[in-house]
């Protein structure tokens, strides 16, 4: 739309004002992670450091770096699970279907939208029962369990486009279920395949709330719940909270600039067929 | 297409649907099964460490509905309901007609919107409760430099505006959200319809208003039950933040049920007030989805 010169310069004001708004909170993080106790108190936080440090961000990471590894270790293993699971689930919804597929496909996308407090009583029962509880394994498990609506969704929606005449073709040669699924269907799913992996790795890594109730010990504690302890004891030393706020943040951030746009295939497909 | 139906036990049927099998039986337990199992406790009596199956009906629910506090956090989950859903709606789409406009440097805009949505609840948490600051934070500093000083307040340590500052903070969390679905609504409607109404003179936010919004309501529908869901269940962000408090003043449903269950052991008590959760979110997401769905099938 064209608009006289003077709208388009305050559309861009706005837009830049907002673009402020929305960085500001990230941005004193930022700043308030390289300054001393005195600058935090003597400069204003949107100000960069007067006598930059990096003492916070070391003291934040010797609290952290325990919890990012366990946060790594299991945000990984459940992205790929679930990501295998959901391009196996996919497929068979798409390209073989059977009696009820389409109830099996209703039951699983409800399970993307329940309020996991319906399900957090008997989740934490099942772990302790199974010697899971406090345990990286519960939160693999955990996390698959419970991703496997979303990437099923998400990978049924690629496999809706490939043509049904492709399976068609090499049945007629001879070719058996299992067969199509790794010669053909996963040869082309390189594209749901970094989607997937993508939102998996995000809404895992950013999960507190199976973090908190599985694993409080420090056996397994995820960064989210070791951020969150970090923030009830360090209750004056805002340079070290916002450094670990940071280093939390700083795999997502990565992830965000380098396949923000995958990520937002994720979230759009999320609001199902928007 | 299905399975050819001679040969039943071949290798490579069992191989597919043994790797079937495992998300229908995962997905079957630890969503269906532990939701029916949670329902089950809920009717029972169990108090305290010790498991207890002893069914007693709907006495929790009823002790629920008698409780000051339940009603309380009801109240303050329907007041962040009001304010969050359509204010996020509004924004996104203010915003995504603002990114709508043929803005130079579009990309960066849209991903500065967006970056909030994108993190953990426990960082944002974190980074407005450094923003929220009574004494040296981001906002009261901010406004004493603009000489504003008579603005200043506590914010979260106010219970009379503490849930509006949860609110505001989640609105900045989620309008980039709601923008991209609202984008993605506005570019695909077709081109040819927009210039149609420009031809018959529509410009400006009157083509917006008469011939985009209207075109909007599968994007805006999505987003809403999105919001909603999230609205209902919300509990990283304002565990964190405020932990419900000052007093009882941002205390939620979904953080009662955490506190009820895994601080004070009423598993009983906690099961019903996630039973009412779920049912809750049950009524919002089942019409959508059958809506969706037959959507779909045309």
């Amino acid at each position: 739309m064209r608009f006289p010169k003077f709208r388009r310069l305050s559309l861009y004001i706005l837009l830049v004002l907002l673009a402020f708004m929305f960085m500001l909170p990230l941005w004193t993080c930022f700043t308030t992670s390289f300054k001393t106790v005195e600058d935090v108190i003597y400069t204003v936080p949107m100000e960069p450091p007067v006598s930059p440090t990096t003492e916070p961000l070391r003291t934040a990471f010797d609290i952290m770096e325990r919890p990012l590894l366990n946060s790594f270790m299991f945000t990984l293993a459940a992205m790929i699970l679930s990501c295998l699971l959901g391009s196996i689930n996919g497929y068979i919804l798409t390209k073989i279907r059977f009696k009820g597929s389409n109830t099996v496909f209703l039951l699983f996308t409800i399970g993307i939208f329940i309020p996991y407090q319906a399900v957090l009583i008997p989740l934490v029962l099942t772990m302790s029962r199974l010697g899971l509880y406090n345990h990286i394994g519960g939160l693999i498990l955990t996390h698959t369990a419970y991703g496997i609506p979303i990437t099923t969704l998400l990978f049924r929606n690629f496999y809706g486009l490939i043509p049904d005449s492709l399976i068609m073709a090499a049945k007629t040669d001879g070719a058996g279920t299992w067969t199509i699924y790794r010669r053909i269907v996963l040869p082309l799913s390189l594209l749901p395949f970094v989607v997937a992996a993508v939102f998996q790795f995000t809404s895992i890594w950013n999960d507190f709330l199976f973090g908190v109730v599985l694993a409080r010990g420090a056996e397994a504690r995820p960064a989210s719940v070791a951020l969150a302890n970090l923030k009830g004891t360090t209750e004056f030393q805002w340079n070290v909270q916002m450094a670990g706020t940071l280093w939390y943040a700083l795999p997502v951030l990565v992830v965000y600039m380098i396949l923000g746009k995958y990520l937002i295939r994720g979230y759009m497909a999320g609001a199902i067929k928007g | 297409m299905r399975f050819p139906s001679q040969k039943v036990f071949t290798k490579d049927r069992i191989v597919t649907s043994l790797f079937f099998l495992i998300s229908p039986v995962l997905v079957g337990y630890f969503v269906y099964v532990c939701i029916g199992w949670n329902v089950v406790v809920s009717l029972s009596d169990w108090k305290g460490l010790t498991p207890s199956y002893n069914i007693v009906g709907f006495d929790q629910y009823a002790n629920l509905f008698q409780d000051p506090v339940f009603l309380t956090a009801l109240q303050n989950n329907l007041t962040l309901i009001l304010l969050f859903v359509p204010t996020s709606l509004s924004l996104g789409l203010f915003l995504a007609i603002l990114l709508d406009l043929k803005v130079r440097a579009e990309a960066v805009f849209r991903s500065i919107y967006l970056l909030p949505f994108a993190l953990s609840f426990v960082i944002t948490a974190t980074l407005w409760a450094w923003m929220y600051n009574p004494s040296i934070g981001v906002i009261n500093t901010l406004i004493e430099r603009t000489g504003l000083g008579f603005l200043k307040s506590g914010w979260i340590t106010d219970p009379n505006i503490a849930l509006y500052c949860i609110v505001l903070a989640i609105i900045w969390q989620f309008s980039g959200y709601t923008m991209l679905i609202f984008l993605a609504g506005i570019k695909s409607i077709p081109e040819s319809q927009i210039m149609a109404a420009e031809v018959d003179g529509a410009y400006g936010f009157e083509l917006y208003r008469h011939v985009v919004i209207p075109q909007l309501k599968t994007p805006a529908l999505s987003a809403f039950v999105v919001l909603m869901v999230f609205a209902l269940k919300a509990f990283d962000f304002i565990f964190v933040l405020t932990g419900g408090g000052p007093g009882y003043s941002t205390y939620v449903l979904p953080l009662m049920m955490f506190r009820e269950t895994f601080s004070m052991t009423h598993f009983a008590y906690g099961a019903a007030i996630a039973t009412i959760l779920f049912l809750v979110s049950l009524v919002i997401v089942v019409p959508y989805l059958y809506l969706s769905f037959r959507r779909e099938k045309e």
